[in-house]
C-alpha cells in the first residue's frame, strides 16, 4: 500500500463529510448486466430473473446518483493504492430483481481521521449507508460500506 | 426440526484477469489496480491486477446460494484482509452458528471466510433462509428483525 501523493483534506473537510447526501435516483439492472456480473463470479446465471447478490456493490450507487470516482474525489483520494476497502453489511429485504426499477437513497455517516502518536495523519476512515427502494417505496436492500483512505 | 445439510466449500481455481476487466468496466470503477497491470508493479503484486473485493464477496455468496439455494441470502457482513489478486486460488467456505426462525422463516446465522491456502482474505458473517417459497419474484418482504 502507497499513500496518496495528494495533499490530505483538513480535520474541517472529513467532519463535514459526515451528512453529505448523494443526489439520489434510479437504476435498474437487465438481464445482460446480471449475466455478466454473475459470469464474473464464477458460477451460472442465477435463476428465476433474481439478480445476484454482488449487484449490492455498485447498484446502490450508482441508484443514487453518485460513482466510485466520485465517492473517492469527494474523500479526497483515489490514487493507486491509497484506498483499501475495509468492509461491507448487506441487507437483503426483498428479492431483487432483473428489470425492476429501484430508487437509490443515502449518503456518508460516518468519517474518522486515524493519526499516529506523533499527530502525522496516517488514515481516514469513511462510511457510507445507501438504502435501495422498490417502485411502491419499499426498501428492499440497505448497504453500508466502509473504505479506508491512505494519507 | 430442521435438517441442515453440509455447507461445502466452494473453490474458483484461478482468479481471472479477464473477468476483472469486465467487472471494472461493469462497476465503472476507475481505479487501475483492477485492470491495468502497470498500476501494480511494485514487490508485493509483481503485475498482478487485484480482484474487486465484491467479487471477493460474491465466491463467499456463491458457496452459500450452493448450499441453501439462489435468493437465499439474507444478510451479509464482511470485513477485506488483504489483495486476492490475478492467478490466485481461492475458496469460500463456512460454518452454521445458529438456527433461528424468523416470523416463520427458518435462518442460519454462519461464519463464512475466504481462503487463500491457509490465509484468511475475507472474513464475514451471513444471515441465510433455508425454507423459501419456490417463485422469487412472487415473495413478498423478507421477515426482518425488530431493533
Amino acid at each position: 500500500m502507497t499513500a496518496s501523493a495528494t495533499p490530505a483534506p483538513t480535520d474541517e473537510e472529513i467532519a463535514a463529510l459526515v451528512g453529505h447526501r448523494f443526489a439520489g435516483g434510479e437504476r435498474k439492472v437487465e438481464h445482460w448486466e446480471n449475466w455478466l456480473l454473475t459470469d464474473c463470479t464464477q458460477r451460472p446465471p442465477m435463476s428465476g430473473g433474481l439478480l445476484h447478490p454482488v449487484v449490492l456493490f455498485h447498484v446502490p450507487i450508482q441508484a443514487a446518483s453518485t460513482s466510485i470516482g466520485e465517492i473517492f474525489s469527494i474523500c479526497g483520494g483515489g490514487a493507486a493504492g491509497s484506498v483499501t476497502l475495509l468492509g461491507y453489511e448487506w441487507d437483503f429485504l426483498a428479492p431483487l430483481i432483473e428489470d425492476v426499477v429501484y430508487r437509490g437513497d443515502g449518503g456518508i455517516v460516518d468519517a474518522n481521521r486515524c493519526r499516529d502518536s506523533s499527530g502525522v495523519i496516517l488514515h481516514d476512515d469513511i462510511c457510507f449507508v445507501i438504502e435501495l427502494l422498490d417502485p411502491t417505496d419499499r426498501t428492499v436492500a440497505r448497504v453500508t460500506t466502509r473504505w479506508r483512505f491512505l494519507r | 426440526m430442521t435438517v441442515i445439510p453440509p455447507m461445502e466449500p466452494w473453490t474458483v481455481q484461478q482468479v481471472d484477469p479477464q473477468r476483472m476487466k469486465t467487472m471494472a468496466a461493469l462497476l465503472r470503477d476507475p481505479y487501475p489496480i483492477h485492470w491495468d497491470p502497470e498500476s501494480v508493479r511494485d514487490d508485493l503484486h509483481r503485475g498482478r491486477t487485484v480482484n474487486q473485493g465484491p467479487l471477493n464477496l460474491a465466491y463467499i455468496a456463491n458457496m452459500l446460494m450452493a448450499w441453501a439455494g439462489d435468493g437465499s441470502i439474507r444478510r451479509l457482513t464482511a470485513r477485506f484482509h488483504g489483495h486476492v489478486v490475478a492467478g490466485d486460488i481461492v475458496t469460500a467456505s463456512g460454518s452454521v452458528d445458529e438456527v433461528i426462525v424468523l416470523e416463520g422463516e427458518t435462518r442460519a446465522r454462519c461464519s463464512v471466510r475466504l481462503l487463500r491456502g491457509d490465509e484468511v482474505m475475507v472474513s464475514g458473517t451471513a444471515e441465510v433462509a433455508l425454507e423459501r417459497p419456490a417463485d422469487p419474484s412472487s415473495l413478498p418482504p423478507f421477515p426482518e428483525e425488530s431493533a
